[in-house]
């Protein structure tokens, strides 16, 4: 396993939404919307997977559409 | 009393990965990983299973995601369960040099690899966006008293404030109170997680605990 990988946006995304889809029953589009609203229920639970959305750029379509 | 084979080593090398991320740019962030890496393998994390990666994505070099390599970030535990590590780090810009930073970090001893049977967990954000504190800790337990929460509430909903939590805690709180077992003697381990730790004091961001108005 190398220590260093770069994602991209598809690499990130496919990790948000299978980690979203297993642990909430949500797409990725859904978490991160409710994330940015305050409404997701205990979003330190996904914590890791809202992490991966930090790597995409601020006008990411992912980020931009859930404002 | 001479020290044991290889500490003397092994602190130098915390010593250079400390002063390498403390310097700040683009080699801060592999130095951060190599060093949080060793502090897990020579205590409890599984070799040659486990490890941690730096993540890099496509808003650019200078923000990184340090998390353990197996799928959903987890780390494998010598005691058979798992540890969730996640770490945002990032590049700021200070006084025309960047310093390396950790905007969120989440440790979380579980049980089950998809997270349900979660133990406890610390998280950190240094942007706390909900009224809870940014720097906390949640349990999952049971409240041994009736009545002190309310009834659509669980302990493990209860955000309890913390300081600013060390790695090197969490990795001691699961050696000296999980019973976790370690990959190298406590006269190892313990030194090399004294002197990362003393380090992470001297410059970890600390904030109230709520929101100021």
């Amino acid at each position: 396993m190398s220590p260093v990988v770069e994602l991209s946006r598809n690499d990130i995304l496919k990790r948000i939404e299978q980690g979203a889809r297993q642990r909430r029953g949500l797409s990725a589009e859904g978490l991160i919307r409710l994330y940015r609203a305050g409404k997701l229920e205990d979003p330190c639970e996904v914590a890791d997977l809202l992490a991966l959305a930090d790597l995409l750029p601020d006008n990411d379509p992912l980020l931009v559409g859930a404002a | 009393m001479s020290a044991p084979p290889d500490l003397d080593k092994l602190l130098g090398r915390t010593r250079d990965l400390t002063e390498q991320y403390l310097a700040g740019g683009v080699e801060a962030f592999p130095a951060f990983r190599e060093l949080t890496h060793l502090l897990l393998r020579l205590t409890v994390m599984v070799e040659p299973d486990g490890g941690l990666r730096l993540v890099f994505g496509p808003r650019g070099k200078d923000r990184a995601v340090l998390e353990g390599w197996i799928e959903s970030a987890l780390v494998p535990l010598n005691d058979g369960r798992l540890l969730r590590f996640s770490v945002v780090l990032y590049l700021e810009e200070y006084e025309g040099r960047t310093r390396l930073k950790v905007e969120k970090s989440l440790y979380q001893y579980q049980v089950d690899e998809r997270g349900d049977r979660w133990v406890v967990r610390y998280d950190y954000l240094r942007y706390p966006a909900e009224p809870h504190p940014g720097m906390h800790v949640q349990i999952r337990g049971a409240l041994t008293e009736d009545g002190v929460l309310a009834s659509q509430e669980t302990l493990e909903r209860i955000h309890f404030p913390t300081g600013r939590v060390a790695l090197e805690a969490v990795i001691r709180m699961l050696v000296e109170q999980f019973h976790v077992p370690v990959n190298t003697p406590p006269e190892v381990w313990r030194p090399i997680l004294a002197e990362s730790e003393k380090s992470f004091h001297q410059i970890a961001h600390r904030s109230v605990s709520g929101p100021t108005t």
